[in-house]
């Protein structure tokens, strides 16, 4: 491959990657306090952005430039939808059946209750957008308008001859900058140590007082706020499509896999390592554009079928 | 509804009827049938077409390699928790859908694959060629499922089912028996695959094409779903939930000439309702239906064999044999029937066992005492093969089984039981007892069970005789057809022993059973343990009630920081100045004794 074109893929793979380290940090919160594996949080992403912009510009929004309050309207609406969507998918579709059934991670039939639910909730947020919206694709301007960070004709110059659109180092920064700042107050607030507590071992810190009920809808509410940021960083850049979702949840989940799941620095690289990943193979004379998807999938599965052992500790012959 | 309907219907149903297999049956989240269908649709016409293979040889060739995908997809995933196996399936859903539209020059696109031959089969052999008509498939298909539906209830009304019921209760408890979950999900997944792609290349067949949309993770979706409608467990579930995704196109058009919905929208959105509903009332509509028909377990896995278990027996037995276990009497000093060796264990830097030999005879019941944290129920663990052996050995019945896992000691007949009580909810007392006697027949398998071999058939009545005896002995009569949610807290720590001791093991292995009882029950499991040992089984006993085991123990091993410290009679070994230092002696556990 030409190494400016290379580059060039590079570049561009790690704003994607970013997005995905999004994806799958939401994805790993909610796993650690639930124990539950969202089916709908790609659904989530895109739901949010689609949320936002009915409420601004309608169902035929315009390719131009939103004015500045409607911009600001879009990004709120859009994080603040991720949000409340996240935490009715909690109430609705996980709370109930983890009430009944359990989790299941015994390896019992419990599992089937939760799966069937988070499918369900994102089949049907994908079907109800349907029914409202009228094209198939839509083509969704920059509302952070990131495409004028250098003021100029918003393409940047590689050295070695490829470019880049400027936009996407916007979207590389301010989605590393959410991811880290996410994976600190975990780690470092006082609201994080109860995340974390509440993960652990949730009875635990039931006992020593810690609103476990709040925490865990405060961990939904925060996956949903990253969607929705995901969301709006990623729909400018091409076709959205509400079955787009669905795949870009796959990805993300493969995100926090490949960082091993539960991990929530691991979420952000494997985010980068796939973006890169997906776009040097798009870019490649073996693969091509075909393989956008295939070869994230592809991540996907071999990643379950081959490496559980990077997924959770190492399975001794069976718990007491 | 013209012959092509039925046909189509009938052939979504072997699908789902397949699926059941792996979803409804082995409990596993499986949402890639639809990847299975398209397997089979897509192998089909092209191997058919472009690989001229004779339509018949490419269909088989199509379901032996979606059989193949399936198998490999639960052996890959076979390590990991059921949600993970959810989310792997779900991916190669989407892997798969992928696939077929990212290369159009093999797979059509969006348009999919039209077929260019008629659709006849011909066999080269035999000289024979049969166009396939509507009608065909209609007989085709509808054969295929019920053939289906026999299998299915074959194995629900067996002891396969009986397998599968425990494993998806408690798998944990399950495994401790002797079942080998990891083959039943492999198998039961494989089984759902192939089946899917026969509906796949049966369905690509009858239209004449292949369509990506028709086989999209939305397919996948929409037969778990339909699986999901009859709960697990059920045989004519899978056919109802296709009726209904059959009927829901005309509830979609009906939405449609209501409001400004397209019909292919708002059927999606029904399905997701349905799914959400289905969820929501799966529960109280099983529980209402279990209680117009209360005797439905007992008296449908009872088949074929003496119905009348609610009373001790007194009928000449059977199998010839109702005794538990060796029923010779052993002499005091018996040969060691369990005998561990040099046992070292260690957690990361943390040993717990630093060399520890222990032997318990036949018919004898040996008590493992010590403080906590001195590594009883580590060393449980290691003899019942719940934990791989770091070093030294382990022998029963004169054999190494050091090096086997805790299905291959529950045959070589080792079997434990747990510190928490792991019961089967939803599964009664007797069939607690059945699944417990399963392990002694297991070893030919499951085709031996499905085809009621005379072989089997004397194993059976065998294990019925042992569940008639024990049930008996063990009191636990009047509330074989309970639940274990009906028994007291006692009961269920009595029902695990019994429950363990069907497998007529050679040594059984209780983890503190007498935790929590009270003094009555603490009497019949002190009665039920000597009967057993009575009756020539070994047992050995992890306890903290030291009044339990001087009323219960022949002998007594202490264990105190992974060592052993005294063994003997209990009590010599309670004048012990070693065992009385190690109780009261200023260790830091002296106040949880």
């Amino acid at each position: 491959m030409d190494p400016g074109i290379a580059l060039q893929a590079v570049v561009s793979g790690l704003a994607q990657g970013a997005v995905y380290g999004l994806v799958g940090l939401g994805f790993t919160l909610v796993h650690r306090l639930t124990r539950v594996l969202s089916f709908a949080h790609g659904d989530l992403v895109v739901g949010a952005v689609f949320v936002g912009l009915l409420l601004t510009v309608g169902t035929t929004p315009v390719v131009a430039t939103p004015s500045v309050p409607t911009a600001v309207a879009q990004v709120v609406l859009a994080l603040g939808a991720g949000a409340v969507l996240s935490v009715a998918l909690y109430l609705v579709a996980v709370r109930p059946v983890l009430r009944r059934d359990g989790v299941g991670s015994d390896g019992g039939a419990g599992v089937l209750g939760w799966v069937g639910g988070t499918l369900a909730a994102g089949l049907l947020l994908r079907e109800s957008l349907g029914t409202v919206l009228t094209r198939e694709a839509y083509a969704v301007a920059d509302p952070l308008r990131l495409d004028r960070l250098d003021g100029g004709d918003g393409v940047l110059r590689l050295p070695g001859g490829g470019s880049v659109p400027v936009r996407l180092l916007g979207v590389l920064v301010i989605g590393l900058a959410i991811g880290m700042a996410v994976e600190r107050l975990v780690v470092s607030s006082r609201t994080g140590t109860a995340i974390r507590a509440v993960a652990d071992d949730r009875e635990t810190a039931e006992l020593m007082g810690i609103p476990t009920e709040r925490v865990v809808l405060l961990a939904f509410a925060v996956a949903g706020l990253l969607a929705g940021a995901a969301g709006v960083l990623t729909a400018p850049g091409g076709r959205l499509t509400l079955a787009g979702g669905v795949v870009l949840g796959l990805k993300g989940t493969a995100a926090a896999l490949l960082g091993r799941l539960g991990s929530m620095r691991g979420a952000v690289v494997g985010g980068l390592v796939l973006g890169v990943v997906e776009a040097l193979a798009v870019a490649s004379d073996v693969f091509g554009p075909a393989y956008a998807d295939v070869l994230a999938l592809a991540v996907l599965v071999g990643v379950l079928a081959l490496r559980p052992e990077g997924l959770r500790a190492p399975p001794a012959v069976s718990a007491t | 509804m013209s012959a092509v309907d039925v046909a189509q219907v009938l052939w979504l149903a072997l699908a789902a009827l397949g699926l059941n297999l792996a979803v409804g049956l082995a409990g596993q989240p499986i949402l890639g049938q639809g990847a299975f269908v398209s397997v089979g649709g897509y192998g089909t016409v092209l191997l058919a077409d472009r690989g001229d293979l004779p339509l018949g040889v490419a269909a088989a060739v199509a379901v032996v390699g979606a059989g193949v995908l399936g198998w490999l997809v639960a052996f890959g995933s076979s390590r990991l928790r059921g949600a993970y196996l959810a989310l792997a399936t779900w991916g190669l859903a989407w892997l798969v859908f992928a696939v077929l539209t990212a290369f159009p020059g093999l797979y059509g696109g969006s348009q999919g694959l039209v077929r260019r031959s008629p659709a006849r089969l011909v066999s080269r052999f035999l000289g024979l060629e049969v166009t396939l008509t509507p009608v065909w498939h209609v007989v085709m298909a509808g054969a295929l499922c019920l053939g289906v539906m026999a299998l299915t209830r074959c194995i629900l009304r067996g002891p396969v089912g009986l397998d599968l019921a425990a494993l998806r209760a408690g798998p944990a408890a399950a495994e401790s028996l002797g079942i080998d979950g990891a083959a039943l999900r492999r198998n039961t997944l494989a089984a759902a695959a192939a089946i899917g792609a026969l509906s796949g290349a049966g369905t690509a067949v009858l239209l004449g094409l292949i369509a990506p949309a028709d086989v999209s993770p939305l397919l996948s979706v929409q037969l778990y779903v339909a699986v999901l409608v009859g709960g697990t467990a059920s045989l004519w579930g899978p056919l109802v939930g296709v009726a209904l995704l059959v009927a829901l196109p005309s509830v979609a058009d009906l939405l449609s000439g209501t409001a400004e919905f397209s019909v292919e929208r708002s059927r999606g959105m029904v399905t997701a309702a349905l799914l959400v509903a289905v969820l929501a009332l799966r529960e109280p509509v099983v529980r209402r239906v279990r209680a117009a028909r209360p005797d439905v377990d007992v008296a449908d896995r009872g088949e074929g064999r003496p119905p009348a278990l609610a009373e001790p027996d007194s009928s000449p037995d059977p199998g010839g044999r109702a005794e538990v276990s060796a029923p010779s009497q052993q002499p005091a000093e018996a040969a060691a029937v369990l005998e561990a060796r040099g046992l070292h264990h260690s957690y990361g830097e943390l040993v717990v066992l630093a060399g520890v030999d222990l032997a318990v005879r036949a018919g004898e019941v040996h008590a493992l005492v010590g403080p906590n944290g001195s590594g009883k129920t580590t060393t449980l663990r290691l003899l019942a093969g719940a934990l791989a052996v770091q070093r030294g050995q382990v022998e029963c019945a004169g054999r190494d089984v050091t090096g086997q896992g805790q299905r291959d000691r529950v045959r070589s007949g080792i079997v434990r039981t747990f510190q928490q009580t792991a019961l089967f909810p939803g599964l009664s007392v007797l069939d607690h007892l059945r699944a417990g006697a399963r392990g002694t027949e297991r070893g030919g398998g499951v085709w031996r069970a499905l085809l009621r071999t005379p072989s089997w058939q004397a194993a059976a009545l065998r294990s019925d005789a042992v569940v008639k005896d024990l049930l008996g002995r063990s009191g636990l009569v009047a509330c074989a057809p309970a639940q274990p949610e009906e028994l007291t807290h006692g009961e269920q720590r009595l029902l695990q022993v019994v429950r363990a001791a069907a497998a007529q093991p050679l040594v059984v292995l209780l983890d503190e059973p007498a935790a929590g009882m009270s003094k009555e029950e603490l009497h019949r499991l002190r009665d039920l343990v000597r009967d057993l040992a009575g009756n020539g089984m070994a047992v050995l006993l992890v306890e903290h009630d030291m009044r339990f085991v001087a009323a219960v123990a022949d002998r007594m091993t202490v264990l105190a920081a992974g060592r052993v410290i005294a063994t003997g009679r209990p009590d010599d070994v309670r004048r012990m100045s070693a065992v009385r230092a190690a109780y009261l002696g200023g260790t830091p556990e002296e106040d949880t004794l």
